[in-house]
């Protein structure tokens, strides 16, 4: 087997394929993927809104992302087998998931039935807060809600989803947003 | 030295990073993650038109990715270490972009300066033609020229573009559209 490269500085090779690269770049495309990911998300939202209204544009991204996020979570937990209904297995998806990836969430597991996830930075959260339309309150609120409840639920529908904290916030050094994922078990 | 994983199966780890996973998992990770952009772009069109119509999802779709492919193109040739601006570079940046992946593509280099790229059985053809409405003249014949003009341009503006192949396609063939990159002088 031919040594694995580093780039792809050295000469035209038509054969080439991404299976040559050392696993340092092909973490570092994985990263770069997830931020496009992120980028056209924001993207196609953005010039929605700007050419028919931010009632369209957010009735597309709700659409958009409730037929994506039951495919990347099939994907994901199918491809790196995660299993079981425990709050634990959302927190590994947190961990695995492309697009959570560029938002970095702090994961604590409170015993085998508690995970609180705090998102510390968050690069839609600065867009939104500098276009000043409030537009915050659906897509943390509403929207994440829908969204983490879809996570949660694929694990188990018996996990229970809350938000501990949401914008606005304070000022820039405050969190972004908590959540608690959490399944209440009958004593 | 640590054990690489095959997967995620074991324990949470507080600690867990791709890092930490081999290099076969991640390769199948960066093909699934260049679907899941494919199938992104794809469904925010598709909503689009059906709220507001081809016209508009069409519009928003230029207007994206004229932006967009650039920004791939510098992130992909910054992590490749990709310098130069003849046509064998542009050949290199474009195997090493997310849609690699995605595409049965073959490159031709006749030499540095000249070169074909032949695409076959496209994805997003073949969803065109499946819907029938002609929509691959836009997609096809306008939006994949600019972007490889884009692209070209980025590297030399001396590099020119020229469709070889574009849909409809004849029958049975399995080339969806072959392009031929020039530079010129």
């Amino acid at each position: 087997m031919s040594e694995a490269i580093h780039d792809y500085s050295g000469a035209f090779d038509p054969s080439f394929d991404h299976g040559r690269l050392d696993r340092e770049t092909l973490v570092g495309l994985l990263r770069a993927y997830s931020n496009y990911i992120r980028k056209l998300d924001g993207h196609w939202y953005l010039s929605v809104m700007n050419k028919c209204g931010n009632d369209v544009a957010y009735d597309c991204d709700i659409d958009v992302w409730n037929k994506l996020m039951k495919f990347e979570l099939k994907v994901a937990s199918e491809m790196l087998n995660i299993r079981g209904g425990g709050v634990s297995s959302v927190a590994k998806y947190f961990q695995v998931s492309p697009w959570f990836w560029t938002f970095k969430p702090r994961l604590e597991l409170k015993g085998q039935d508690r995970l609180e996830v705090t998102f510390d930075k968050c690069p839609t959260l600065l867009a939104l807060e500098k276009e000043g339309s409030g537009r915050e309150s659906q897509i943390c609120s509403d929207m994440e809600q829908e969204l983490f409840k879809t996570i949660a639920h694929h694990f188990n529908p018996k996990i229970k989803v809350a938000a501990l904290k949401l914008p606005p916030r304070r000022s820039v050094d405050d969190i972004c947003c908590k959540w608690e994922f959490k399944i209440e078990r009958k004593r | 030295m640590t054990k690489l994983l095959p997967d995620y199966s074991g324990p949470f780890d507080p600690d867990f990073s791709h890092e930490k996973l081999s290099r076969e998992v991640l390769l199948k990770i960066l093909k699934e993650n260049s679907d899941y952009l494919r199938r992104l772009d794809g469904t925010w069109y598709i909503k689009v038109m059906d709220k507001c119509g081809n016209d508009v999802a069409f519009e928003c779709d230029y207007e994206i990715w004229v932006k967009f492919i650039l920004h791939e193109l510098r992130s992909a040739c910054k992590l490749m270490k990709i310098k130069g601006n003849d046509v064998e570079t542009l050949m290199k940046a474009m195997q090493s972009t997310s849609w690699m992946w995605i595409h049965d593509r073959t490159f031709e280099l006749k030499n540095k300066k000249h070169g074909i790229i032949t695409y076959r059985n496209c994805q997003t053809l073949q969803h065109l033609e499946n819907e029938g409405t002609g929509r691959d003249r836009q997609i096809c014949h306008i939006l994949e020229k600019k972007l490889f003009e884009l692209m070209a341009q980025y590297f030399n503006p001396r590099i020119k573009v020229n469709a070889l192949k574009l849909p409809p396609r004849e029958k049975g063939s399995d080339i969806s559209c072959q392009w031929e990159y020039k530079l010129e002088g």
